[in-house]
């Protein structure tokens, strides 16, 4: 091994990087902390307020229901994403014809911005959608869905179209590493088929399956764009999260450090349910590389 | 040799970093921002007449995306626009408190302003104190926006009252015609026949009870949802997911014979279809004929902040070009908007069955204004609008949407 | 033996989801953009007439080329600085990490902070970065740069642990520097990786909205996405007008896909999977 020295250059660069991410994130994340025990309003004077906006948070009605709305959201979404990735990564591995050129099209959605791709479905919900359903004679299909009580289905359905094509390209790239010695030993034992999947390429995915998870439910969690795009938290709050709670009321309602409490309370879910995970696969992950 | 080129790289970054700082603005250009995407193009107009008349001074005008997020980070880097062009709402009372905004009380047109109007600013003052921060300058309506052709083919009549409101929805209806193009999908589009209705429906001094926790809405306002039920009952089809610009294209083309909204919507109309023969009446809450008002508030006022003596000079100034008659006349003509500035009317044949009620003053300010900033009342009532469209029972939504509408504004009074 | 023979069913399966999902909403954009609101009945047939004019408006009314060279200066200044810097962050702290807990501290600290959801930061960014002049395209693209910081470091580290030690030591014995070893070695090794980054990175530059809503507050300074927004609300009742503009933002990200789009994929799959 190397010397016990660290070279003075890593001390440099890292140090510069690490000053300018603190003057620029973590000076405004502290400050917004700090924010969360006063009653500032973005502007102006303040006071402490203590503990109050956070006490606040857990009376709030439209706070509990953002939460269970995004919590809801992010574990269906999560599932669905990853299930429909592996299927069609699995597809797109087998000994398919225009190979390179479906996989190609199947990675398009990732390139296409969540802003873009929440106007053109709202035109599509709106427009498209109900036509085709009462063509069809489907009565659930035949209004804008996105002005029901399953609001929050037509921004999975968006979330989950836009967030295939990364995650299919990971697991794709998951497959493409598993050997062919390995199918082939495993094929001699008997294992085809579904067993073959659930016993020898998902345990061996498993790195992939880490990544796609853990970076699933953090985005999730947080989701924002999507709902600006197409029903702005309605109808009532029905597809109102965490996020666009945050921004709607704190910055144009005037809370900004009660939604502050409200941010940070996000942070810390999410970091603690992103460490709990990836704790939890790489254990997953170590007993399978043995 | 690779150092150098990390190193020089990190250089070069800041470097530019230094250079794209960018200079403030020029002595003479001064900014003027409008949260209203509906009057950039008139406002332009008006501010290069003025740049004609000054030509030592130029206005630009801006209306970003979002204008309530752009602002607001403006007012937290203490980098404000020049003049503010924004209406009588919660926005303005945030940029006033804030201590932004000049005063203005001492200028010359001040008292060629209807004092209602001047009154319903001050109202929005901070601390309500009688000092003018905002000048107001176009006011709207709000009410039920109809096609006359349609009303004339059906054989109608305006409505004056609530009852015959109801005769006149049924007989459009047995007529086969939509009575109503609703745009729910946008939930602001809810609040217009809420705002028209509380104010006849709602027990006097509420406001100031329901502040001090002497009443709820719960057992005062049932009888509005009442009549958004009834509303809603002849609205189209799909209307929770009918966004307003799709509503606005289908009412132009005659798909429904009126839009409860307010002035602000007819030009979107006609954008849609120029030839629509379109008219405005007061919403007809009551059977009593005499206690329905207009509902009407100040849309756009005007405002200098605070900052170099010189631009404060030429902002007043622009105020003052602005509210001149002739100005004030060809902002309203374009905006179908009524004006504050006095003797000058909206003659426009569309909105002549209201400009009367506004004239004499005829008007009730808009109910929300008056509630706690930060009260959704938009989100409530599109739940509201949901619960019904998804079959729940009349009596338990009007109750379980009063008592949430309660809880929230509790909420945020504790505060 | 595994046949060589191809799979049908399941090509025919993925071509007709691809076209349903993918090839139809894609398709509806563009023969929008198109067509004369007047021949909006059909939403999907083709239209009668080509119009072209849809473009041109929409290119006069979102000021389509400054705001195409201010959304492409972003993206590019923070690809050119974000590959090398953040790369070189990763590899100083993964060769480091285990003899500076120093290091380790500052991995973690990054770490942590992709999980801090951008509305909390949001309004006191906006004051530190008006402080330092930031609020312009040249301020932008420095954020990016450093807010990628976090993300970048997980993914390189990621691929700098699965590097042979023996290639950079050989390098050192031969008396190199560690920046040269960094840059002739290690950096040419991280190419599949440098691919993930560049191509996470221009996707999220090209297409953010929250931040440069915040910081560019002037109009001369501002993007792609937000000048999609007058299609909200200004011109809001012509889809034609929207649908034009949509094209003309989403047709550079085409562009480039199809072209780079076989490397692209290579890549991200060879990064992911180091990763």
């Amino acid at each position: 091994m190397g010397t016990k020295k660290v070279s003075p250059i890593f001390y440099i660069i890292v140090i510069i990087m690490a000053i300018c991410f603190f003057i620029f994130h973590t000076i405004p994340f502290m400050q917004g902390i700090f924010y969360s025990f006063t009653n500032w309003k973005g502007y102006g004077s303040w006071d402490f307020v203590g503990l109050n906006n956070y006490l606040q948070l857990f009376k709030d009605p439209d706070i509990l229901g953002a939460y269970s709305f995004t919590f809801i959201f992010a574990i269906i979404t999560t599932i669905l994403v990853n299930v429909l990735s592996l299927v069609i990564a699995c597809a797109l591995n087998a000994k398919i014809h225009f190979n390179g050129f479906l996989k190609a099209v199947y990675f398009l959605p990732y390139m296409l911005g969540n802003l873009m791709i929440g106007f053109i479905f709202n035109y599509i919900f709106a427009n498209i959608v109900p036509q085709i359903g009462k063509n069809l004679g489907i009565e659930a299909l035949s209004v804008n869905i996105l002005g029901t009580e399953n609001a929050m289905w037509g921004i999975i359905f968006v979330t989950v179209w836009a967030s295939c094509a990364f995650n299919t390209l990971i697991y794709t790239a998951g497959l493409k590493s598993i050997s062919s010695d390995i199918y082939e030993a495993a094929a001699i034992d008997g294992a085809i088929g579904i067993k073959r999947f659930s016993n020898i390429t998902f345990p061996l995915l498993a790195t992939s399956f880490t990544i796609n998870v853990v970076l699933s439910v953090k985005g999730f969690l947080m989701v924002y764009d999507q709902i600006m795009a197409m029903t702005n938290g309605g109808p009532g709050m029905e597809t109102t999260s965490i996020a666009v709670l945050i921004y709607k009321r704190g910055f144009t309602g005037g809370q900004f450090a009660y939604q502050s409490a409200n941010a940070v309370i996000l942070f810390v879910i999410v970091a603690t349910i992103s460490i709990l995970q990836l704790r939890f696969l790489e254990k997953r992950e170590a007993k399978y590389n043995d | 040799m690779n150092k150098k080129w990390l190193l020089s790289g990190i250089l070069v970054l800041s470097v530019g970093l230094l250079a794209g700082c960018s200079e403030s603005s020029s002595g003479n250009e001064l900014e003027l921002f409008s949260t209203k995407p509906e009057n950039v193009a008139i406002l332009e107009t008006i501010a290069n007449e003025f740049n004609a008349l000054n030509p030592e001074y130029t206005i630009n005008v801006v209306a970003p995306a979002d204008a309530a997020t752009v602002l607001k980070t403006r007012m937290a880097k203490n980098d404000m626009p020049d003049i503010l062009a924004m209406g009588g709402d919660s926005y303005f009372t945030e940029v006033q408190s804030a201590d932004m905004l000049i005063d203005l009380s001492n200028e010359p047109y001040i008292s060629n302003l209807h004092v209602s109007y001047l009154y319903m600013v001050y109202n929005r003052n901070a601390n309500k104190e009688v000092v003018v921060y905002g000048v107001p300058y176009a006011t709207n309506a709000s009410g039920v926006i109809y096609n006359r052709d349609i009303f004339a083919r059906a054989g109608i009549e305006i409505p004056t009252t609530w009852d015959e409101f109801v005769s006149v929805i049924e007989i459009l209806d047995a007529q086969d015609i939509n009575p109503f193009i609703f745009t729910y999908k946008d939930g602001w589009t809810i609040l217009p026949p809420w705002n028209s209705m509380a104010p006849v429906i709602q027990p006097n001094n509420f406001m100031n009870d329901r502040l001090a926790d002497k009443t709820t809405f719960l057992g005062t306002h049932e009888e509005v949802l009442e009549k958004m039920i009834t509303l809603m009952d002849f609205a189209q089809e799909d209307f929770m997911g009918m966004s307003y610009d799709d509503g606005n294209k289908a009412f132009a083309t005659g798909a429904g014979a009126m839009m409860i909204n307010g002035n602000w919507a007819i030009n979107q109309i006609m954008a849609a279809n120029p030839d629509i023969n379109l008219g405005m009446f007061p919403f007809p809450t009551s059977n009593i004929a005499s206690e329905n008002k207009l509902t009407s508030g100040v849309d756009v006022l005007l405002a200098v902040t605070d900052g170099d003596d010189e631009i404060e000079n030429v902002a007043k100034k622009f105020i003052e070009f602005a509210v001149s008659n002739e100005i004030a006349t060809k902002y309203i003509e374009e905006q179908f908007a009524f004006s504050a500035v006095k003797g000058v009317e909206q003659t426009n044949p569309i909105v002549s069955d209201i400009s009367d009620d506004v004239i004499k003053g005829n008007v009730e300010n808009f109910p929300d204004h008056y509630y706690p900033n930060g009260l959704d009342l938009a989100a409530v009532l599109s739940g509201f609008a949901m619960n019904y469209v998804s079959g729940m029972d009349d009596d338990s939504n009007i109750s379980a949407t009063l008592s949430d509408l309660d809880a929230k504004y509790d909420a945020i009074n504790v505060k | 033996m595994i046949s060589e023979k191809k799979n049908w069913p399941i090509t025919i399966l993925l071509i007709i989801c691809m076209i349903i999902f993918i090839l139809i909403p894609l398709y509806m954009v563009v023969i929008i953009a198109i067509k004369d609101p007047s021949d909006m009945i059909h939403v999907l047939s083709f239209p009668k007439e080509l119009r072209l004019q849809n473009f041109v408006d929409a290119w006069v009314k979102t000021d389509y080329p400054v705001k195409f060279i201010n959304t492409a200066i972003i993206t590019i200044i923070t690809l050119i600085f974000t590959l090398p810097l953040n790369s070189f962050t990763a590899y100083a702290i993964v060769r480091s990490q285990d003899k500076s807990k120093f290091f380790k501290f500052i991995y973690y600290y990054f770490l942590s902070a992709m999980f801090i959801p951008f509305s909390v930061i949001m309004l006191p960014l906006v004051i530190q970065a008006s402080n330092f002049n930031l609020d312009n395209i040249w301020g932008i693209s420095f954020l990016y740069i450093i807010f990628g910081l976090p993300m970048n470091c997980f993914l390189y580290s990621g691929a700098i642990k699965n590097l042979p030690l023996s290639l950079e030591e050989a390098a050192m014995i031969d008396g190199a520097s560690i920046l040269k070893t960094f840059w002739s070695i290690v950096f040419p090794l991280l190419k599949p990786m440098s691919a993930t980054v560049a191509i996470l990175s221009f996707m999220w530059t090209w297409n953010d909205f929250t931040m440069p809503l915040v910081l560019l507050t002037e109009e001369s300074q501002q993007t792609l996405q937000l000048a999609q927004y007058v299609f909200k609300s200004q011109f809001s009742v012509d889809y034609n007008l929207a649908f034009a503009s949509y094209t003309m933002v989403l047709l550079p990200i085409l562009i480039v896909y199809i072209f780079a789009q076989k490397y692209i994929i290579a890549s991200v799959s060879a990064g992911s999977v180091k990763g």
